[in-house]
Order: structure tokens, then sequence, then C-alpha cells
């Protein structure tokens, strides 16, 4: 069953302070709406060789060939089994197209500026690297991640040490 | 033209595109001509064509240094042209000539990179200013009389009177008028447009006058009729309203007064006294060239039957048909059809079957491209080298007419001619070398293109000292890049190890190669385009360079096999054959390598769902299919689960996210929606295969 | 009525800049020719209202196609199109029928001036 939704990223000042949140486990995240450009359900993904584990494939959208991202395998946490409710979240950043496989998606949440505070000076949390901001949405915290970040770490430019 | 409110883009592509055409045809021809140490007049003709056309163009597009340069070479060539005995010093106009044209590239390539056309030509229009006087100069000293010619304009002649009619008998019945016309400012050679207006009259008039009245060979009077404006007299039968539609033919006449007369005006008087007929005389020497027919070498004419396409839309129109290969491939092999008999869909899809391979024949031969172009650039660069390094080197070229995907030979330029370099710098030998050497003092250089298979292979071949074997293997050894027992090393082998970054064998850096960073470059470049490189050397005799690329990067026919459940197409040219084996054929070794006997010959067995890490794969070898594969040096058997079928494919490229796989090549998508990755054999052979 | 043109020069470029000028101007540009061989094939085969014709070119050049394709047709309009210093060549094309001439490089007004006149 597919959620095929599209958003419209041709007008970016209305997109600022709009986050796509998805959940992996219990924590949510977050991302700026203007990078996603559809989500899918799951569908069959083609292994490619000798990628890191966090890299599942490829997959065929319309044509477009698209490599997709096991986030949570990116957060190091547990792998789970992709059931109906996971979804591919296909981000658009700097010309490079990438699906990132979550556990559900949440919703679209807009996040004024005051509501977003700088994530806690600690070195040690792993995915503390890739967190913008921490944001309050009432009473819950969505960690806001930098699509750079996580796209672009030297971990990624150097894929040759991958761990298998 | 620039404040027309045309769009500037399409021209100025245009002008770039057909400039660097004529610029590139310029410089062939030169050096052409300076090997051969003359000049045909096909050639003269047509590089004074090219500096006109060039000076045309550049003033539309108010590039005006560029300009002036092109007018000054087309002055030079116009004078050559019209004098073929004069000396000519050929290296020296070759020289200048080739420095024209760099600064027309130069420029150009700040063009088209957005930066203004700012450099200033004065010097070398200086020196090609001064390179005709000299020729001028020996020219008259070498003949009598130097050549008229109607592009000089003589100075100081008082203006001499003809009369330009006949006299009729019924003169004395017509009207005489005087009409005085003044041509707009800026329109240019107002005395030709004057003549226009008395040939206009020609037809109505039983005799004429005008002053000035030598507007035809006297460029001079342009100046006057500016100024004074231009007076006709004549005497015709014709009606008012007739003279003056006449006359409104000729356009920029600013100022225009037709006044009919009893008498012609004093000065006019005079005229009528003197009756010589002009002769319709042009030049003898102009005459010839005017209507020689230039010999081969024009590739303008081939351009009848061409026309220039933008590659943005070539490849939109690749990527639709190779859609549409998908498309029926997704139609006729649809899983919803499985078991069912449908003659009539079948024969239909038969026919949209070979419609759809046609289409997709004619579309890649459209992309296809001669490599001659390439080829011919380094015509220049074995001639700048050969002067700079003192060394007489021919360049012979064989095959150029061979093809090769446009995509791809963009992409051969560079590393050629890096390769033409290293031949030309570290391959041959000095002159004094060479004859110690029993060698003929000129250096030979083989650029060579054919056909193999399915793909190209272009080879580059020199003739000079060839590589030092044993001098490399240290190097090698030296380095830590000896992985095998050097016992067991081929030549070719060793000469790779060349291909290698930072390996230079040379003390010295000259100015062209020597850093060591070149040949690794150029290997990267060429793998880049799914092709390869060999060695091969025989030293103190040669080295030849082998460059294999594929024909096309875009479709390909290949096997579809089954792994577990992926799916891998195997391009159909790289496999010898497919059988079914068992577990008793299978030999190994103690280190877990496996090898199968065919016809007597030991071939590795690569199991590809090890190689790719594939769960659920078959593993008892009598269950699966073993595929030979193959490439020039090496071969092995693949072991699969099964074969799927034969197809053509779209070949798509993975994702750049995704860091170079060795043995994939890229990917297709299939009938069903799914994606097939399509293998390398050479990849997989040199990365599995020591 | 619209007025079919056949543009006759050998740089591309020329082609180009006088077929957008043209058709700017509601002239349709029905062929092109690179040399005075084609355009004197062309204007049999395509019978264009006007010629713009370039004087350089190569296997035969303007002033002699001229010369064809008046014998052809004796009401041909062709207008030829000239650089600085061509004067005995001009004349000679007046002489063999050209109604006109531009001169390069030229605007598009002046083109229009004169095509206008025809």
């Amino acid at each position: 069953m597919a959620v095929l939704t599209e958003f419209d990223e041709t007008v970016e000042d209305t997109q600022k302070g709009k986050f796509l949140t998805f959940t992996i486990g219990k924590e949510t995240y977050g991302f700026e709406i203007k990078y996603v450009t559809e989500i899918i359900g799951i569908q069959e993904i083609t292994e490619v060789p000798e990628l890191p584990i966090y890299v599942k494939g490829i997959i065929n959208l319309r044509g477009k060939i698209i490599p997709v991202m096991d986030v949570r395998l990116r957060f190091k946490k547990e792998p789970r089994e992709y059931n109906d409710r996971t979804c591919i979240v296909v981000i658009d950043i700097h010309d490079i197209s990438i699906g990132l496989i979550v556990d559900h998606v949440a919703e679209v949440v807009v996040i004024p500026p005051e509501n977003i505070v700088p994530p806690p000076a600690i070195k040690t949390g792993f995915h503390n690297r890739y967190i913008k901001g921490i944001g309050k949405v009432g009473n819950e915290v969505k960690l806001l991640l930098d699509c750079n970040k996580l796209l672009n770490d030297e971990e990624i430019n150097t894929l040759s040490n991958a761990v298998e | 033209m620039s404040n027309d409110g045309i769009s500037k883009e399409p021209m100025l592509e245009m002008y770039l595109f057909e400039g660097n055409l004529l610029v590139e045809q310029l410089e062939e021809i030169i050096i052409k001509c300076e090997k051969d140490k003359k000049f045909e007049m096909g050639d003269i003709n047509e590089i004074f064509r090219i500096m006109h056309t060039i000076k045309g163009s550049s003033a539309m597009m108010m590039f005006n240094q560029i300009g002036l340069l092109a007018h000054s070479l087309e002055d030079l060539f116009f004078f050559i042209r019209a004098n073929q005995n004069i000396e000519i010093d050929f290296v020296g106009l070759s020289d200048l000539v080739l420095s024209g044209i760099d600064f027309i590239k130069a420029e150009m390539n700040k063009i088209e990179k957005g930066s203004g056309a700012d450099a200033l030509a004065d010097e070398l229009i200086g020196e090609i200013k001064t390179m005709l006087e000299q020729m001028k100069i020996s020219y008259e000293g070498q003949n009598a009389a130097p050549a008229t010619l109607a592009n000089s304009t003589p100075d100081g002649q008082k203006a001499l009177y003809y009369i330009s009619s006949y006299q009729n008998p019924s003169a004395e019945k017509a009207t005489k008028y005087c009409v005085q016309a003044f041509f707009e400012d800026d329109c240019q050679m107002e005395n030709i447009r004057a003549y226009m207006l008395v040939n206009n009259l020609q037809e109505i008039v039983i005799e004429i006058h005008h002053i000035p009245a030598d507007i035809i060979d006297n460029a001079a009077s342009a100046d006057i009729i500016r100024e004074t404006g231009f007076t006709i007299c004549f005497s015709t039968l014709a009606p008012y309203g007739e003279i003056e539609s006449i006359l409104n033919q000729v356009a920029f006449v600013r100022k225009m007064e037709i006044n009919q007369v009893d008498d012609y005006p004093a000065e006019f008087k005079v005229l009528q006294s003197r009756r010589e007929i002009i002769l319709d005389e042009i030049p003898q020497e102009y005459q010839q060239t005017l209507t020689e027919t230039v010999e081969t070498g024009s590739t303008n004419n081939r351009q009848q039957n061409i026309i220039s396409v933008s590659v943005a839309k070539l490849d939109m129109l690749m990527d639709i048909v190779g859609e549409i290969v998908i498309s029926e491939a997704m139609v006729t092999k649809n899983p919803d059809l499985v078991g069912l008999q449908l003659e009539g869909f079948s024969k239909a899809a038969r026919q949209l079957r070979k419609l759809t391979d046609e289409l997709q024949d004619i579309v890649m031969s459209i992309r296809m491209v001669p490599v001659s172009m390439v080829f011919h650039k380094m015509n220049r660069i074995v001639r700048d080298m050969s002067k700079r390094l003192a060394k007489e080197v021919n360049l012979e070229i064989i095959g150029e007419t061979t093809e090769v995907d446009k995509n791809i030979i963009d992409h051969l330029s560079d590393p050629l001619m890096h390769l033409i370099r290293n031949a030309m710098d570290h391959g041959l030998e000095s002159k004094e070398d060479r004859i110690t050497a029993g060698k003929p003092s000129q250096g030979k250089i083989t650029l060579e293109a054919k056909n193999a298979g399915g793909d190209v292979l272009i080879i580059v071949r020199d003739d000079g000292r060839g590589l030092n074997r044993d001098k490399i293997l240290n190097k090698a050894r030296q380095r830590g890049l000896v992985h095998k027992p050097e016992s067991e090393l081929t030549d070719k082998e060793v000469f790779a190890y060349i291909m290698l970054a930072g390996f230079s064998t040379n003390e010295q850096v000259t100015e062209f190669s020597g850093r060591g960073v070149g040949m690794d470059v150029v290997a990267k470049n060429i793998e880049k385009i799914g092709g390869s490189i060999t060695i091969e050397s025989n030293f103190g005799k040669g080295t030849e360079i082998f460059v294999k690329i594929p024909l096309t990067l875009a479709i390909i026919d290949g096997i579809e096999v089954g792994v577990g459940k992926s799916r891998y197409t195997i391009p159909t040219i790289s496999i010898r054959e497919s059988f079914r084996s068992d577990d008793q054929e299978i030999i190994s070794d103690g280190d877990g390598n496996d090898m199968i006997m065919i016809r007597g010959q030991c071939y590795p067995v690569l199991r590809l769902h090890r190689m790719f890490k594939i769960k659920n794969a078959v593993t008892t070898i009598s269950d699966g299919m073993m595929v030979m594969i193959e490439t020039d040096s090496k071969a092995a058997c693949l072991f699969v689960d099964r074969l799927v079928g034969e197809q053509q494919v779209v070949v798509k490229a993975l994702p750049k996210y995704l860091k170079k796989v060795q043995g994939i090549a890229g990917c297709t998508i299939l009938g069903d929606g799914g994606i097939s990755l399509i293998l390398d054999a050479n990849g997989i052979l040199e990365g599995q295969l020591a | 009525m619209v007025k079919s043109v056949l543009v006759v020069d050998d740089a591309l470029f020329m082609r180009l800049g006088l077929k957008t000028m043209l058709e700017k101007n509601g002239f349709q540009v029905i062929g092109e020719a690179a040399n005075g061989v084609v355009a004197v094939e062309k204007y049999k085969e395509l019978h264009p209202d006007l010629v713009t014709m370039d004087i350089t070119m190569p296997e035969v050049d303007g002033v002699e196609a001229l010369r064809q394709i008046r014998a052809f047709d004796g009401n041909a309009k062709v207008v030829m199109v000239s650089a600085m210093g061509q004067e005995v060549m001009i004349r000679s094309a007046i002489m063999a029928g050209a109604k006109n001439f531009i001169v390069k490089p030229f605007t598009e007004e002046s083109v229009m001036k004169v095509l206008s006149k025809l």
C-alpha cells in the first residue's frame, strides 16, 4: 500500500519552519520540508554489493534509480523488519536524490525559530552529529536533522571504510 | 544587431560553435601548408574565407578585437591570393596565423565562460601588418609594377570624367532633369549606391551624366558624395512618376531633389562633349580569383547535408528512446501475459519490437561521431612540441573515420593529448640519439583507430626508445607495488605499473610531463568511460599504447541471470559460453579458490553469491549454471543460480551517491519494474583474479 | 502577403542571424544555402520571392550565383550581402541585376529598409 504524497517545493519561503517528522523507535526526528520530494511506501529494494550496511540498495522510482538508506542503521540502532507502515522519504539535496527508510511518517509541523534550541554540546552521542537543533512542539521534542550531514559525512566519502 | 532585441543567446552559441569549427579548420590548413611548404590556391581561398567570415560574425557580435585581428589576416591573405608568386616565409607566416588562432580561441573560451572578450590584439595586428608591408616591399622588388586591386584606394587622383551613354536622335523631344541626392549618414559605400541610382535609370534615359563621375572605380568618390551629394542630369521620355518611382527604389537616400531643367548646368556641358564609353572592366587578376573553383579540403561542402543539433536535445532523445525500449519490454514481457496464448498480440508485439530496434539503431547512429576531430587536434600539438623540443616528428593518422559515441569522444581528447605528449617528450629520442641508433632522424608517431568487436581500439604508437622493463620493475619494487613473484610478471603487467599514481621514473620534470601525475589520470579518465589501457613496448624500438573504449555506453545486449532473488545482466559480448556442471568437476586449491577444467584449460570459478554476499542463493554446482566470461587477457566461470533470458537493455548509471563498485557497470530496469545490475567483466576479472 | 526568402551565406552564424531578423519582421525563410551552386539549385526548386546573397562563398560565389539565377528568372529579386571593401564585386552584382545591397555588420533596421523596397 503506497502512500504517495508530493510536496511542492517551489516557493521556499512558505516552507521555512516547516518540518516533516518521522519516528524511529521512541524518538521523533524531523527535517526541513524543502528537501522532501515525495513519500512512498516501502517497495522492493535491489541490493548492491559492497555498500555500507545502512545503504540498503537501490529502488526504481518511476524510471529513476535512487539509493535508499535505512536511518535506523545509520543511527546504529537495532534494525527492524519492514512492514506496511514503513515509508521511504525521498529527499533531494544538491542534485542528489536519496530515499530514507523510516519506521513511519508522523506529520508536517511548523516550528517557529523561537522554539528551536541548539543541541547540547555533548560529543559522545553518535547522532548528535546529525542534529541541527531541538524543536519543541507542545510537550514533545523533535530532533531536527541536518540533511547535509546525514548524507555527506566523511564516513560516506570514504565508503571504503564500510563495516560489513 | 546587438541592440535589436533579438535574443543574444542562440546567436552567441552559434557564433562560438561556428567560430570554433572555423578556427580548427584553419589550424589544420596552416599546419598542412607549413609542412608542404606551399599554399595551394584552394587553401588560400579557404583561409581568406574563414577570416572573412570570422571578421563578419565578430563585428555583428561586437567582439571588435577579434574582428580587427581577423580583418588584418584577411588583408594579408588577400594580398597573397592576388600575388601568387611572392616569396613566403612559411614558418613565420604559420607562427603568425597560429598566434592569431590562439588569440581567437582564448577569447572565445572567455566568452563561453561568461567573462568578456577583453584582450587587445594590437600587438598581433601590428605584427601582421608588418609582415604584409614586408611582403609588399619584396613583391615590388620582384616585379615591375605592383598589382593594383580594387581593395586599395588610389590616392589623390583627380576625378576623370566619363560619359555613360549614347546619343539618340530623339534626344531633342526628351525632357531634361537634374537630380541631387544625399545619402544617409553611415550607410557606407555611397559611391555604389549612387551607381545604383544611375544603373536603375539606364533603362529610361537617353543620355545621362553625373558628378562625381568615377563612382565605380574611385572609392574616394564616396567621401565626395557624402559631403556634397550626388548630382545626376539626364534626359528621358519617361513620365515624372516613373522617374520618381525608379529613383525611390534605392535605399538609404536621405534627401533627393528632382528638378526638370531646360538645360544642363555648366559642369555637365563639359561632359557632353567628350564621349568615351566605360569599359565594364574588372582587373584581370581579380577576375581569376572570382571564378576559380575551390578544390577539396573544404568541409563546407559536407555541411550541405548536415545540420547541427544541440547535444542536449540528442541526450533527451536518447533517454526517451531508452524509456521506450524499457516500456516495450514491460508490455510484451508483462507478467500478466504469462501462460496466455495471444497470437495476434504476439505478432503485433514482434512488429513493435522490430520498430523499436530500428529506432534505437538510428538514434544511436546519430550520436556517433568520427574520431577525426579529436585526432586532428593532435597535429597542432605535435607541431608545437616538435619545435620546442627540436625533434622532427611525423604524425600519421589511420582510421579517422572510425565512429564513437559523442559522450565518449569528449573524454578522449585529454588522455590522447597526454599520450602524444609523452611519446614526444619521453618516447622519441633526440635527432642525434636516433641517428646513433641507426633510426631515421625523423621520429614517427602513429595514431590509429579501428573497430574491434563491440569496442573501439585506439593505438598510439611511437618508434622511440621504448620502455625499460627493469627500471620500471625496480621502481615498482621500491614502492612496494609488486605483489606477485617477479618471474611471473608479464611485460604487460610490468608496463602497467607506470599507470599508477605518482609513478614517474623520470628524474627530471619537463615542461610537458614527468611529474608522474599524468598516466594515472589518463588511466582513470579512460576507465571513467568504461575503457582500458594496455601498454606494449620493445626496448630500443618503440612503444604501443592500446586504448580500448566501448562503442557506446547506452544500450547493450545482455544475458539476464539470477542469483538468490537478485538479478544481474551480463553483457553478451563478454560471454563465451554457458553450461551446467557439477561439484565433481570443481577443483579446489588450498586457499579456497575453485577451478574447473574446460577442454584442457584451467579456469577460475567465481561464485557470484560469495562475491556479492547474496543470501539464499544456490550453492550446489549442479543446481546452478556456469557462465564463462572473458576479456582480452583473462577468463573465468561465473557460477549463478539460473539463466533467465537474453535481452537488450538500456544502461543506466548507478546513482552517483554510491561509490563505484568494481564489477558493476550500471543497472537497468526490467520488464517488471525490477532492477538488474549490469556486470562488468573487466572489473570482475581484474578484481578477483591476480 | 507573406514574402518568402532564400538565405544564402556560407556562415551558419549569418544565416541564423538573418533568418531570425527576417522571421521577426514577417518574412518567411523557405530555404538556406551555403554556396552558390546550392543557391541556384534551391532557387529553381523553391522560387522564393526574395534572395539574400552573400558575396564571398566557396564553389561558386555570390555574384556568379546571382548571374545564374537572373538568367533563369529575369524577375528574380536578389539583395547582396557584402563586407566593406568589396565595391568592385557589388558593382558587378548590380550590373548583373542585384536589386540592392547590405553591408556587414548590418542592423535589423537597415536590412528591413532595403527589403521593404523590393
